[in-house]
């Protein structure tokens, strides 16, 4: 019985939502809509599981004193700061804060002062990084080893080259023909042999993922449901 | 009425009052020359959910004729109590309009008037009364609808086949061959295994057919005895590991090596959560690292990074944007449909593998249709190429 409910449940909707793709009417979009705010709904329980796995990690690396335990402090120090300063919107209503200028909420100046300049530049460094990870990943691509990585640097080069106006410049100055000819060849690699191998590829997810709603709707595939237990 | 005076304006008033009726009148006589708009229809929209009616014309002879012509149309919507009201201004030359503020089931019905450049307006005759409904199948999607059908039917044909425990042939795929190794390494090494989900939700079918790949991970890495490291971006999907991994050691008879400790969630934030396992694995170095699910810009940080501590890593993702990334910085890498393999090829029952051989003859009647598309092309016959760039 504990299996056979979220099968049946598994089976009825994922019917259900299927046929709505196919179905503009406007029972079948608030059928859509409402199953997807249900969805929403589980969200926050869950949210408050993860907060106290959150939490009990971080105090299990202080207890335990493991490597650089020192910074699970600044996680709880985060973590409460922003608490205390974006959920007690009914602070808004003690004159004696507003008046020294402190106000609570997602639209509080501290929170978004916060979010402004200690979030965002944090996930931008991080964001940049990717600089460097494409330079020493390209690095190691492009080695021209076999005929398949030279085939990768030849055109990885053209597609460089293509891509910067300093190219076609020098090449237009250099050679007396075939004018932009650089980016000329990065725009046909580009809509030609990549195109075709991406629209490859998205073909084979397109069918792996039917597959798969199949094998799910079908109940044969059911490891999500916790494994498979007893079988 | 003895006393009574009668206003009687100056004579200058009264001539300028009959010049301007004269100068109405040859106006109303020159809007009358100009052709009104004809051939209107009002027709319920197809393929919507009943809340707009499609108006169309055809537009009049006078539509930008020269410097006296018709400069744009004023769609008229006859509401329930008689009235007509402006629905909406339409430029000149436009022959459709649709009309999107109507109330399901209530009958509506139009005119287009044109308008002059010297600003009069001639009304075309009024529409028959027309309802918005809302259509219970779009029509404009029954190609994909019988394709998916079809595609279904051979899937499900396959899978139902393959119960009767015939031997089914399924390529070798090195990426999911190698799953063993890396757990293997990770044992003899005597250090973690670092399983990485991505950044999709649960109703994500990547992070699903992920979560099935680590089902079966678990239930090796519970065999060896393999510490098994599970950072979650989404707290469902975290609740939902813990149940799968929980359920996979059980399954082992080794309820006793699960640590639910190991499965925890991290942020939302995506390159606080890249920062995370960048810094998890730095600091533990795991053995092998399994990047499996949907994966945006953190796919590359996340790889390099676990390339630089020298772990083996298999990744696989729906996203065709980062496999180059995954391809350069990954031992091996799940491609396309792949991924979504993954769990038939790993567990090798009959009727998961059976899909699988379902999804190849899909790629078959995929690549017959090219073939086809092409040699049609090639000898100067477009029908299949339009057919299929028609279908939406």
């Amino acid at each position: 019985m504990r299996r056979q409910v979220p099968l049946v449940l598994c089976f009825a909707f994922g019917i259900v939502m299927a046929l709505t793709e196919f179905s503009p009417h406007q029972w079948s979009k608030w059928i859509n809509e409402e199953v997807i705010d249900w969805a929403l709904v589980i969200g926050p329980f869950a949210l408050v599981i993860a907060i106290a796995t959150l939490v009990q990690t971080h105090w299990t690396r202080i207890r335990r004193r493991t490597e650089h335990w020192q910074y699970s402090y600044l996680v709880f120090g985060g973590m409460i700061i922003m608490l205390l300063i974006g959920i007690p919107t009914f602070l808004n209503k003690i004159p004696f804060l507003s008046k020294i200028g402190l106000s609570f909420g997602q639209k509080s100046p501290i929170f978004v002062w916060l979010f402004n300049h200690v979030q965002v530049p944090m996930d931008a460094t991080m964001f940049s990084l990717l600089a460097f990870f494409i330079a020493s990943a390209a690095y190691r691509a492009f080695r021209a080893r076999t005929l398949e990585a030279t085939l990768l640097l030849g055109a990885a080069l053209i597609v460089m080259i293509g891509n910067v106006p300093i190219g076609d410049f020098i090449w237009n100055a250099v050679m007396p023909f075939g004018e932009n000819l650089p980016s000329d060849a990065r725009q046909w690699i580009l809509d030609n042999p990549n195109l075709s191998a991406r629209r490859g590829i998205i073909l084979g997810i397109s069918l792996g993922v039917i597959s798969q709603s199949i094998r799910i709707i079908l109940g044969i595939e059911r490891s999500y449901l916790g494994g498979v237990e007893g079988e | 009425m003895k006393g009574q005076k009668i206003f009687c304006p100056p004579p200058v008033v009264q001539g300028l009052v009959i010049l301007v009726f004269v100068f109405g009148c040859c106006l109303n006589a020159f809007a009358q020359g100009v052709t009104p708009v004809e051939n209107v229809k009002a027709i319920d929209t197809p393929n919507d959910d009943g809340k707009s009616i499609t108006i169309s014309w055809e537009k009049s002879p006078d539509d930008s004729a020269g410097s006296e012509s018709v400069t744009g149309y004023k769609v008229l919507r006859q509401s329930p109590d008689g009235e007509f009201e402006e629905v909406a201004p339409i430029p000149a030359g436009t022959t459709l309009y649709v009309d999107e503020g109507t109330e399901r089931g209530v009958a509506y019905s139009y005119i287009v008037q044109a308008i002059t450049a010297a600003g009069l307006t001639v009304d075309s005759e009024a529409t028959l009364p027309v309802k918005a409904t809302g259509e219970w199948f779009h029509s404009g999607k029954i190609w994909i609808f019988l394709a998916v059908l079809l595609y279904s039917a051979v899937v499900v044909y396959c899978i139902y086949h393959a119960r009767s425990g015939k031997e089914l042939f399924i390529r070798r795929i090195p990426g999911l061959e190698a799953v063993d190794e890396a757990i293997g390494r990770a044992t003899e090494m005597g250090r973690s295994i670092m399983y990485i989900l991505g950044l999709g939700g649960v109703s994500n079918v990547a992070t699903i057919a992920s979560m099935n790949i680590l089902s079966q991970v678990a239930q090796k890495t519970a065999d060896y005895e393999t510490p098994l490291r599970v950072p979650c971006n989404d707290p469902i999907v975290m609740n939902v590991v813990r149940e799968m991994v929980k359920t996979a050691y059980l399954n082992e008879g080794r309820p006793d090596a699960y640590s639910e400790e190991n499965i925890f969630f991290l942020t939302e934030s995506q390159f606080a959560y890249a920062a995370g396992v960048d810094g998890m694995m730095v600091r533990e170095e795991p053995a092998a690292v399994f990047l499996q699910g949907t994966f945006y810009a953190e796919s590359l940080i996340l790889a390099e990074t676990g390339n630089s501590i020298g772990a083996i890593q298999i990744a696989g993702t729906d996203k065709e944007h980062q496999l180059p990334f995954f391809i350069a910085a990954c031992d091996y890498t799940l491609i396309g449909e792949e991924l979504f393999a993954a769990s038939a090829y790993l567990s090798r029952e009959p009727m998961l593998l059976g899909s699988l051989k379902g999804q190849d003859y899909g790629k078959v009647m995929i690549f017959g249709a090219i073939i086809i598309g092409v040699v049609l092309e090639l000898c100067g016959i477009s029908w299949m190429t339009v057919f299929f760039q028609q279908v939406r």
